[in-house]
């Protein structure tokens, strides 16, 4: 079943007096549950179009339609509040907040999803999720005392704590070394997989395809195909 | 949760800083308004310790009390209408004591009223300040005018008049020394302001405080410096908080990704702004209070609880000011922005 799709999305940035169309139309559409790749060559409009289909920049033209409802044509309002209670996000760097643990990243983001949980439930959540992806041991640690791969784990678990329909990554595995960005992908295949988490993700890494169900291929600000 | 707090606890030191700043900045005008409000007290107390009410001098005397001279018969009719109502005049002048030293006084006299001190002729009642040079009760003075000789009655605590201790004597001495035989001024009490006579004009206490020469030059630089470094300290915060907000645009970047609202920054933003001034304040008051209670003997300082909560509620309108003008940026910023910008 489909839950997410673009039609017709197109990106148009202006440099100085150059205007120059990055994404030339873009349909695609993703499947309840599945992991979608999105792989090409550098500056095809890749995080281009992941940023727009995750609500944070507008397209310039088309449709983002997330559970029915087209959010190109929503205010910024209730883009936020999509953003905050469906969509998930990893980047390829962290992005983590500085001054809180590992446990209270997690609890902000219950905060900002408007979580109906009770203090007692949403701890034991951050547990949960903190023990799925190993970083329970260092739940009163801060980001700058973590290595790149935790902090990874950390953006991983903080995207999904709140059970968001959508998780978007963007190359999540570009800052790790190949073991652990293996160990980083089998984690989020396996997260999305058990809580049926519908997953968009950009990847230069031929390695980790094993690990997606959909590639989609861009080229040029176009999807050149679209398939396994 | 509150994310304000938390991040206060991890950045203590940059907190601290400004923190600091603002506690200095306070502190300075807490002190600067002591000394105006003590200089004033200085300056004025005799009147300014007068209840609200009209002063009347001549109105030929162009506004200086000191070439007022009020009719007798209109000071009778004045005093027999208005029965709180009292005539009073004030001289600089010099008493010189027992060992021939002179001292700068202000002589008062008045018709008899609660609100002046009435001595018998030949006797004087002085300004404490006047003890601790050494004037005891029953102590004589002389004044180089004056035939006869003053012995000390006792002392009143904080009145001064132009910077000199005030000296009550008997109206016939006053008009003995002076060569007058009117009365400077007639002061009723009340707030009733329309009563009007013929050829006075009258002024309410604050009108009256300002015709005092020097008064008005010396409260102006004064609140002046006080308004500055408020607007300084105003400024300080829209730059501190300016200068916080440039080094945390990734971070409100990568909040409003995850779908933090707007509000909830500034909310952030304020409270900080809340706990950091009111913490400083906290500890200004209490050090100015304290300065209060030790300035030395010969300081002119005087802060009033009342003067310190009116600065204190302007310092966090204007903190809040500084904070938001500073925060209007973060509006501005776009969650890709965070993104874009690498490690974090
Ligand atoms: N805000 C912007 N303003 C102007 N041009 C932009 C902007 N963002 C992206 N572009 C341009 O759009 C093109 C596509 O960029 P995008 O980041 O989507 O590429 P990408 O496929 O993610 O590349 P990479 O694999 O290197 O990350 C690039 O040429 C880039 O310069
Ligand atoms: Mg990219």
């Amino acid at each position: 079943m489909t839950i997410f799709s673009l039609s017709e999305v197109r990106k148009t940035f202006t440099n100085g007096e150059v205007e120059e169309e990055i994404l030339k139309g873009i349909n695609l559409s993703l499947k309840e549950g599945e992991v979608t790749a999105l792989v090409g060559a550098s500056g095809s409009g890749k995080s281009t179009l992941l940023t727009i289909a995750a609500g944070l920049q507008p397209a310039s033209n088309g449709q983002v339609i997330f559970e029915g409802h087209n959010m190109a044509a929503m205010s910024s309002e209730g883009v936020r509040k999509i953003r905050a209670s469906k969509f998930g996000f990893v980047f390829q760097f962290a992005h983590l907040v500085p001054f809180l643990t590992v446990e209270e990243q997690l609890m902000l983001m219950l905060d900002v999803s408007e979580s109906k949980l009770s203090k007692q439930e949403q701890k034991r959540e951050v547990n949960r999720i903190l023990t799925s992806v190993e970083m329970d041991h260092r739940k009163n640690a801060y980001p700058s005392s973590l290595s790149g791969g935790e902090k990874q784990r950390v953006a991983i678990a903080r995207a999904i704590i709140h059970k968001p329909k959508i998780l978007f990554a963007d190359e999540p595995t570009a800052s790790l070394d190949s073991k652990r960005s293996k160990d980083v992908m089998a984690l989020i295949r396996d997260l999305t997989k058990t809580l049926n988490i519908t997953t968009l993700m950009v990847t230069h890494d031929e390695e980790m395809l094993s690990y997606v169900d959909n590639v989609i291929k861009m080229s040029d600000g176009m999807v050149l195909q679209n398939g396994v | 949760m509150n994310i304000a707090w938390k991040e206060i606890k991890k950045n203590k030191v940059r907190f601290l800083i400004l923190g600091s700043i603002v506690f200095l900045v306070s502190l300075l005008t807490f002190i600067i308004s002591g000394l105006a409000n003590g200089l004033s007290q200085d300056n004025a107390a005799l009147i300014k310790d007068l209840p609200e009410g009209q002063f009347y001098m001549n109105k030929d005397a162009d506004e200086t009390y000191n070439l007022s001279r009020i009719e007798g018969d209109l000071q009778k009719e004045i005093l027999i209408k208005q029965k709180d109502a009292a005539a009073f005049s004030i001289q600089m002048g010099f008493l010189n004591d027992k060992d021939e030293k002179q001292q700068s006084v202000a002589f008062v006299t008045s018709t008899d009223s609660k609100l002046f001190k009435n001595v018998k002729q030949g006797e004087i009642i002085l300004d404490r300040s006047l003890k601790d040079k050494g004037i005891n009760v029953g102590d004589t003075l002389t004044n180089n005018q004056f035939s006869g000789e003053f012995i000390v009655k006792g002392f009143v605590d904080q009145k001064k008049y132009s910077h000199a201790p005030v000296a009550y004597i008997n109206m016939e001495n006053y008009k003995e020394i002076y060569r007058v035989k009117e009365m400077q001024l007639v002061f009723i009490p009340g707030e009733d302001s329309s009563t009007e006579f013929t050829g006075l004009q009258s002024f309410s206490n604050k009108d009256f405080l300002n015709t005092i020469p020097s008064y008005n030059a010396e409260q102006m630089s004064l609140n002046m410096i006080v308004w500055f470094l408020v607007v300084i300290s105003g400024m300080l915060f829209a730059i501190f908080f300016y200068m916080m907000n440039v080094q945390k645009i990734g971070l409100y970047g990568i909040l409003k990704a995850i779908g933090i609202k707007t509000s909830t920054l500034f909310k952030m933003m304020w409270t900080q702004m809340l706990v950091i001034t009111v913490i400083a304040l906290i500890m200004s008051i209490a050090l100015s209070q304290a300065f209060n209670m030790i300035a030395p003997e010969g300081m002119p300082f005087y802060l009033t609880f009342e003067t310190t909560a009116q600065l204190s509620i302007v310092f966090l309108i204007i903190g809040f000011i500084g904070s938001t003008l500073s925060g209007i940026q973060i509006k501005k910023i776009e969650p890709l922005q965070a993104i874009q910008q690498g490690e974090a």
